[in-house]
């Protein structure tokens, strides 16, 4: 009991909280951590021999309070050791951080995603087709007479008399109409093989995605409002797009489309060759031929399908100058995007 | 095709500036590559520099052998004196004339000089400096020409805007000014002129027969042939040289002239022939013979295939129908007597042998896209006239051979449909006007009949349905699909992302490497039987030889911290008409086995794979779940999984496991085994006998030294076991590490070190 009540709370209170906040570093808080609430100290001792409920309460109190007082006290000193360190221009904080390593993506899965997400944003599926194709579903099915251009050995690598490799995506636009009746929204990204000497604007193999919904009601200006929402998510929200009369087989009416030159604005530049405008893809409603090749019935529902090459995005937005580039598979070039 | 404006205007009557027109040509005929501006500059009245010039002196400079001084009236009282480096003309001949400060067409300014003492007020031109033609030899005399002062340009076309047009294969009739001024007409709401040579007031002067046989109908279903006497071969006037100057060819004589000038009018290419030197002075079309050869006009000898068209005479080929005539039966200065090709070629003979010879021609162009049979006796009249006029030639036989030629197809339209399809309202009377000003006649009942010159293209009433939208595109507004759809990615589309995405976070770059390579591992592997390249052959089954070649080639350039990955289809036999493709991953990266198979651990952490990897034949190669990991000669470490397999065995939705509120016990234990012991055999035995409170399991070092002795390896472990259930003793973890402990003595020997 008279031990117990040897201890002044109040004045030890007050010595205590004078020599924690007047600490200068953190040395000196320590020297008083310990001289206050060290195993040894007046507190501890006296928290060791409590008899009383109420004195064990009081004196509790009273540690925390103090603690509480030293981690105050120890945030304010270490806040100023930081700032001091740092006004005294000892931390170089220019220095490069320490390297942790990343990997690239591929420009033009860079550029095939953000054209799908474009596109699952509008409640479009993404579907995958196969690469080596047969003539029904690349040709004729696509409304490709037998004679036709594309379909000569000189401009397509066959690997027999009827399979190929395809083309062009759009033999995908075939298997999915085949796979379900419509309506239809997907796009197709993948690669496609050409008998192209390769040469700064060729490659015997790229990339397209290929774009097609069918339902009732489809129109050329749904057509045209797809696109341009497309060619802004690409290359801007201030693009503007024009279409102009083209010819595929697959589509009827077909159009082209170009879009305002990013790089100048319209104003003339080399990469819109001084026009102001830029060809971008092909498209067109789709040719009810090919509505009818998958069993479709043109007078029920309509469509449009288009074909966007994808190195050819990613040249033009990046100014990449040559197509070859996309395949060297050089680091320095793949690391830049 | 390339279309002078001026020829343009000859046939519809437009006053738009060219941009403008070239605009609308771009949006609704044809792609406008680019425009020409050829000849003399029409600014600041430089046109008004150019006059015609009357010669009324010339004689030899006193001071230079090769000049003469001459004095040129050009309409301004006092001759002018200008020295000039031609001879071909003498006093009295008109010339043209450019006065100092004038432009000349190659941009440069001429100067009053004087040239070895003589002053020089101007320049006598030649057709080359106006760019009216080749010659340069010597200058330009004008015939027939008026007043002397007489601005040039009304005599001469000087200044012309070109249109460069990239045409669609649909569209053969736009490979003519004529059938460019149609639709120039359409667009405009334009008067279009009849076709040139409609109205020509030449008729045939003789029946002598012409001799021709058809034998392959197929490939030629018309033949017009006119015979020609009395011809003289010369040089074209100067408009027509500058009219296929500014069209891109190249001008000849007058009768091969004409023949370029027409197809390029009309559309439909003709072929002239020197009728001496045809044996039998006769024609036959037919199939070349086996083994033909024939020297062709560019002066190569060409073997000819069965399946090729010729022209043949008596005896021999004399042409390939429809790509390029024989040097032989050429027309020459010395020919008198021409005739006169005008035929229809079908278009995928014609396609077949140019790919056959690799002999591309603006008449194969024409042909392979299906040239109107009508064309040809509209040709062959507009050729008349012109041959007539230009060679003084007397037109005496004709003969056109030919079956029945097609009927113009009638195609049903709606008028409303086309509005429904386009998403615009556009008049029924508009279209109406539009297709009959295009050459469609459109009846009452919108029975729609299509010119002979669209025949091949317009057979449906989608195809109309295009001639009136693109007339409008511009005005067709910007919609979305009314139907709201729901589209995501597949669970493969995901998980390729997801692949993606944790290699690029392993520091791994994507590659893009060729499906077709020089050669594959698999034996079975496609080969393409006809290759573009022998290094593109085969079809690989497999990706890491392209993906370390890839990472090869950056290590020779220099690059550091290579690490690559592709995702990419690979082929195998199906025993079905198509391969069967399967979407792999594979990675190479510089530090061997480990880094490669630490990717691959990461991956599979990521995708929450529980795998497995075991010692496959050969140095170190680990089978795992869905591939392999290896490492390759070079220290490269190499990785290669089916993402398929991994998508099969992707857990579903992950159970909640209580990992927090029972402490783990953490320890580090010891083996010793002998060498060939794999620390994962270890692993499972401890795993089989510890149950699931050993949760983790993991070899971070191994050691071999003396300490452990020959043939053993000392292989540390991190162990952590813990509960979910309740906190694990003391006691609890030394019973579970006895467990392992003995289980690992009893199977493999191994002794536990302190």
């Amino acid at each position: 009991m008279d031990r117990v009540a040897a201890v002044d709370v109040e004045a030890l209170e007050r010595e205590a909280l004078d020599a924690i906040t007047g600490a200068a570093d953190l040395r000196e808080l320590d020297e008083a951590r310990v001289r206050f609430l060290g195993r040894k100290s007046e507190l501890k001792t006296a928290l060791r021999n409590i008899r009383d409920r109420e004195t064990g309460m009081t004196l509790n109190a009273l540690r925390d309070r103090l603690e509480a007082g030293v981690e105050e006290r120890r945030r304010e000193l270490e806040a100023a050791e930081r700032e001091r360190a740092a006004a005294g221009d000892t931390f170089d904080v220019t220095l490069p951080g320490q390297a942790i390593p990343r990997g690239h993506l591929h420009l033009i899965t860079q550029i095939r995603r953000e054209v799908e997400d474009v596109f699952l944003g509008l409640g479009y599926e993404v579907v995958d087709g196969d690469e080596v194709e047969d003539t029904w579903h690349l040709f004729d099915a696509l409304n490709m007479p037998p004679q036709h251009i594309t379909r000569s050995p000189l401009h397509t690598l066959y690997l027999n008399g009827d399979v190929v490799l395809r083309t062009e995506t759009s033999a995908s636009q075939i298997r999915v109409m085949e796979s379900r009746p419509p309506p239809v929204y997907v796009v197709s990204p993948g690669r496609v093989y050409r008998r192209d000497t390769a040469d700064a604007t060729h490659s015997s193999m790229f990339h397209q995605i290929e774009g097609l919904a069918v339902d009732r009601g489809i129109t050329l200006a749904d057509l045209k409002g797809t696109l341009l929402h497309v060619a802004r998510a690409l290359f801007g929200e201030e693009r503007e797009a024009r279409f102009s009369t083209d010819f595929f087989p697959f589509t009827e009416p077909s159009v082209g489309m170009a879009i305002s030159c990013f790089r100048c604005d319209g104003s003339g530049c080399p990469t819109c060759k001084q026009t102001g405008w830029i060809e971008l893809l092909g498209s067109g409603l789709v040719d009810p031929n090919v509505l009818a090749n998958v069993g479709y019935d043109p007078e029920e529902v309509s469509g449009f399908a288009f074909g966007l090459g994808l190195e050819r995005a990613a040249m033009l937005r990046h100014g990449v100058p040559d197509i070859r580039m996309f395949l060297e598979n050089d680091l320095r070039f793949l690391r830049q995007f | 095709m390339r279309v002078p404006i001026n020829w343009l205007r000859e046939y519809v009557a437009i006053d738009v500036a060219v941009e403008e027109l070239a605009a609308a040509i771009n949006s609704s005929v044809a792609e406008v590559e680019r425009i020409v501006r050829r000849g003399v500059v029409d600014r600041d009245g430089n046109l008004g520099l150019y006059r015609v010039g009357r010669v009324v002196e010339a004689g030899k400079h006193p001071n230079a052998d090769r000049l003469q001084v001459c004095r040129v009236d050009v309409g301004e009282g006092e001759p002018r004196q200008i020295v000039c480096g031609a001879w071909n003309f003498g006093p009295g001949a008109a010339v043209a004339v450019a006065l100092p400060g004038a432009v000349l067409p190659g941009g440069q300014r001429l100067e009053r000089v004087t040239l070895r003492g003589a002053t020089s007020e101007g320049m006598i031109l030649s057709e080359r400096e106006l760019e009216l033609g080749p010659d340069h030899a010597g200058i330009l005399v004008l015939e027939n020409a008026p007043e002397p002062g007489t601005p040039l340009a009304d005599v001469l076309p000087l200044a012309d805007d070109v249109l460069e047009l990239e045409t669609t294969p649909n569209r053969p009739d736009l490979l003519a000014v004529y059938g460019v001024a149609r639709e120039v007409a359409a667009l405009y709401g334009a008067e279009l002129a009849p076709p040139p040579g409609h109205a020509t007031p030449h008729t045939i002067a003789g029946d002598e027969r012409v001799d021709v046989t058809v034998e392959d109908r197929d490939g030629c279903p018309r033949y017009v042939g006119r015979l020609f006497r009395q011809v003289r071969v010369g040089s074209s006037p100067p408009w027509l040289k500058a009219r296929l100057v500014a069209a891109g060819m190249r001008p000849i004589s007058n009768v091969v002239d004409v023949t370029n000038y027409v197809m390029h009018a009309l559309g439909n290419p003709l072929h002239a022939f020197d009728v001496e030197r045809l044996g039998g002075g006769r024609i036959v079309v037919r199939r070349a013979r086996d083994g033909e050869e024939l020297r062709t006009l560019d002066g190569t000898l060409r073997r000819l295939d069965p399946r090729d068209l010729v022209i043949a005479d008596a005896e021999r080929a004399v042409a390939i129908a429809g790509i390029m005539g024989g040097e032989d039966s050429e027309v020459s200065k010395e020919t008198t007597d021409v005739l006169l090709e005008a035929a229809n070629f079908e278009p995928v003979t014609i396609l077949k042998s140019s790919e056959r010879l690799g002999l591309r021609t603006d008449g194969s162009n024409r042909w392979e896209k299906g040239v109107d049979p009508y064309l040809a006796e509209q040709a062959a009249t507009l050729a008349t006239e012109l041959i007539v006029e230009l060679a003084g030639a007397r037109w005496t036989g004709e003969v056109d051979v030919r079956g029945t030629l097609p009927e113009r197809p009638v195609v049903r339209l709606r008028p409303e449909r086309a509005s429904t399809l386009v998403g615009l309202e556009i008049a029924s009377g508009e279209q109406r006007e539009r297709l009959e000003r295009l050459g469609f006649d459109v009846g009452d009942d919108w029975t729609v009949v299509v010119p002979t010159w669209r025949a091949r293209d317009v057979i449906r009433e989608a195809d109309l349905v295009e001639e009136i939208a693109r007339f409008r595109l511009d005005d067709v507004p910007f919609t979305l699909p009314r139907r709201r759809s729901a589209g995501r990615l597949t669970a493969a589309q995901r998980l390729r992302r997801q692949v993606e995405d944790v290699l690029v976070g392993c520091g791994f770059t994507e590659a893009y490497t060729s499906s077709l390579v020089a050669s594959d591992p698999s034996a079975d592997a496609i080969r393409l039987p006809t290759p573009l390249t022998s290094d593109q052959a085969v079809l690989r089954t497999t990706l890491v030889p392209s993906v370390a070649a890839a990472a090869r080639r950056n290590l020779e350039i220099g690059n550091e911290d290579v690490a690559l990955f592709e995702i990419a289809r690979v082929y195998h036999p199906s025993g079905g008409a198509r391969p069967s493709e399967r979407v792999h991953v594979a990675g190479v990266v510089e530090g061997g086995f480990a880094r490669a198979k630490g990717a691959v651990e990461t991956l599979f952490g990521a995708l929450r794979i529980d795998a497995r990897f075991e010692r496959a034949q050969g140095p170190r190669i680990a089978l795992t779940l869905g591939g392999s990991v290896r490492e390759l000669e070079d220290c490269l470490g190499a990785f290669e999984l089916n993402l398929g397999e991994l998508l099969a065995w992707r857990p579903g939705v992950l159970r909640y496991e209580d990992v927090i509120t029972f402490p783990a016990v953490k320890q580090d234990v010891a083996f010793v085994v002998d060498e060939e012991v794999p620390a994962g055999a270890l692993v499972d035995a401890a795993r089989e006998v510890a149950g699931p409170e050993l949760r983790q399991m993991r070899a971070f070092d191994v050691y071999r030294g003396e300490q452990v002795g020959p043939g053993k390896k000392s292989v540390a472990f991190a162990v952590t076991f813990q509960s979910g259930e309740r906190t694990l003793s003391d006691e609890d973890a030394a019973r579970l590490r006895e467990r392992i402990v003995s289980a690992l003595r009893d199977r493999f020997g191994a002794v536990l070190r302190h």
